[in-house]
């Protein structure tokens, strides 16, 4: 098991060492650097190529492309992440902002598509081939065909405009401080981001619970006469959901990804609608940072995935790729 | 010698087969199951209706997509105009065909080439191995490190917005999916008889891997290449939506719903950006339920 986990951390870290460098050369290969968008375009007429010179120099960008790489990544280990082009602020600032609001909203998401998903998923199952079953795939293919930001959309018009039971959009109000409060806010981007991913859940979790009532001690079961209420769900359903849960648990780098546009949707405050913002601004060092937290977190998650099904099944550590 | 009954049969048979009675059923066990998948057949319906009407759009509609008529905006849909004007007075009805162009070519277009690509690498990669191996699945797996709308975003911002670079960048995200699914194939066809029987013949290593294995594989491809084109359309949609996808001068599906980030339009303006959600929403639907279909009647193992 040690040695699996080893090899496994031999790949992380050389993996994370070339994405960032390739990232790195991909953003400077991008036209313009650091210096010309610092220039407002009023002041780029009056400026002599001297002062942009001096500028350049000023900020290390005439040294060779390696020297700065290095320097950005020693400093990126230390914990320094640079500042952002607009306006300055510091990037470890504007992540300590926008961090836990997108892992507040994908937190809440999850929840919802769980529960939704495995309970959908487990009826479903049991029904198999029923009109409940057929009416629920096809529901969940719709829900994967929609656009989420389509759905979203709809989902204001008639929840915030036409009813007014919820706000349009936006994380905290004003003089609102409870956490009362601000449940208002997260209802509507939680739940059109958690129907989205529930039809993933749902194809899971069925599949996985008619997997289950396939085997024998099913049929043990229901041959020594107990009800098919106690055979469904204290032997079938609580064998067939721990695997979907394990899964869907880490389906969390999926959510932080997929709710890039719903953040923006909602105006919810996140790493998401940050990221968007920074690519129309071609805020490189933002745009850098911020992808290269997304790849950290899909990485490790995808590390702990593996290694919890090397726990749960030896075959997987024991054979080879 | 009396005829058995087990020869009159035979006789009956052989009668039939001269009369070629036995043809009826010339199609593939793969087309009839598909043809009973009803919601397969409707999605293809449906897909066939959609891409038709966007191709002769010129013939379906009177107006220009690009014509900003300023007398006729924000109209209603009415008799004139079926999905309504928008804010220059073009007509969305015209926008949303000539639109489907634009957004199934790239959907389509990406999914295709990426699949061509990405088998490409596969089959030559997973049947050889060796380093060509080790190169293209650790390549595959540092763009499968990223969420893929992030690798868009990240990609769009690196090379700037036009329908080409759109494209190169699905591509570029696309690739590695398809690599793998047909990289497996290969490795659990490589071992298969006819391929070492073969080898023995002394044929070159491409012929045997393009030629013989391939359309051994095809099935699970043509499947991911419908579910991938249903994303991509998906993907370039979301992207137009937030003005990173195609120039905004370009009416894609994804680009007519670009208003609706007004709210304004959102509240009182709903034949703007409503039908062509509707539209990308059934078309994608209908490209997943032929995908599904194929699943369901290419791999035995999928049914259920």
């Amino acid at each position: 098991m040690t040695t699996y986990i080893a090899q496994r951390l031999i790949i992380f870290f050389p993996m994370l060492l070339v994405i960032s460098f390739l990232v790195y050369s991909g953003l400077e290969l991008s036209p313009g650097d650091a210096v010309s968008h610092m220039i407002s375009p009023e002041l780029a007429s009056t400026i002599t190529a001297e002062q942009l010179d001096a500028m350049r120099e000023a900020y290390g960008l005439n040294q060779s492309f390696i020297t700065r790489y290095w320097i950005w990544l020693t400093s990126m280990v230390q914990g320094d992440m640079g500042y952002s082009m607009a306006g300055g602020v510091a990037i470890s600032e504007i992540m300590v902002k926008t961090v836990p609001a997108t892992l507040e909203l994908s937190m809440v998401a999850l929840f919802f598509s769980t529960i939704l998903g495995c309970s959908l998923g487990v009826i479903s199952a049991l029904k198999r081939g029923s009109g409940t079953d057929n009416s629920l795939t096809v529901a969940g293919m719709a829900g994967v065909s929609i656009p989420e930001f389509f759905f979203g959309l709809v989902a204001i018009l008639l929840f915030a405009i036409e009813l007014k039971w919820l706000p349009v959009g936006g994380r905290l109000m004003p003089h609102y401080e409870t956490v009362w409060d601000r449940i208002p806010n997260i209802v509507l981007p939680s739940l059109v981001l958690a129907l989205m991913m529930t039809a993933g859940a749902m194809r899971y979790a069925r599949s996985s619970m008619l997997d289950v009532l396939a085997r024998e001690f099913i049929t043990t079961a229901r041959s020594k006469g107990m009800p098919e209420w106690r055979v469904n769900i204290l032997h079938g359903f609580r064998v067939a959901l721990t695997p979907v849960v394990v899964l869907i648990g880490f389906r969390l780098p999926l959510l932080i990804g997929g709710s890039t546009i719903i953040e923006q949707v909602y105006q919810w405050p996140g790493i998401g609608s940050m990221f968007i913002r920074s690519v129309r601004a071609s805020d490189y060092p933002l745009v850098m940072t911020i992808s290269l937290m997304y790849v950290f977190v899909v990485l490790t998650a995808s590390l702990i995935i593996d290694v919890l099904t090397a726990l749960i099944d030896p075959r997987v550590r024991l054979g080879k790729e | 010698m009396a005829k058995t009954s087990l020869d009159r049969k035979f006789d009956q048979i052989k009668k039939r087969e001269e009369e070629k009675s036995f043809s009826i059923k010339k199609r593939s066990r793969i087309v009839s199951k598909f043809l009973n998948n009803r919601l397969a057949v409707f999605g293809l319906i449906i897909f066939t209706i959609i891409i038709l009407a966007s191709l002769f759009a010129p013939l379906l509609s009177p107006y220009d997509p690009m014509r900003v008529d300023l007398r006729s905006m924000r109209q209603a849909p009415s008799f004139d105009h079926w999905f309504g004007t928008d804010s220059t007075g073009r007509d969305v009805f015209t926008r949303v065909l000539f639109g489907g162009r634009v957004s199934i070519f790239i959907g389509l277009g990406s999914a295709i080439l990426s699949a061509v690509v990405g088998i490409a690498v596969g089959c030559y990669a997973g049947y050889k191995g060796g380093w060509i191996d080790v190169i293209a699945l650790r390549v595959s797996e540092i763009f499968m490190s990223f969420p893929q709308i992030i690798l868009v975003l990240l990609l769009v911002s690196i090379t700037g917005q036009s329908l080409f670079n759109l494209m190169a960048i699905f591509i570029l995200t696309g690739w590695g999916g398809m690599y793998r699914l047909a990289r497996a194939r290969m490795l659990s066809l490589r071992e298969e008889e006819y391929v070492q029987a073969l080898r023995s013949f002394g044929l070159s290593t491409f012929t045997i891997c393009y030629k013989h294995m391939l359309p051994n594989a095809l099935s699970p491809i043509m499947v991911n290449i419908t579910l991938s084109t249903a994303m991509f359309i998906l993907t370039e949609a979301g992207l137009s939506f937030l003005g990173l996808g195609v120039p905004l001068n370009i009416p894609t599906w994804g680009n007519i719903l670009n208003v609706a980030q007004d709210i304004l339009i959102l509240q009182n303006y709903w034949w703007m950006w409503g039908p062509v959600g509707l539209v990308i929403s059934v078309f994608v639907l209908c490209v997943n339920f032929i995908g599904d279909g194929l699943r369901d009647s290419t791999d035995p193992s999928q049914q259920g």
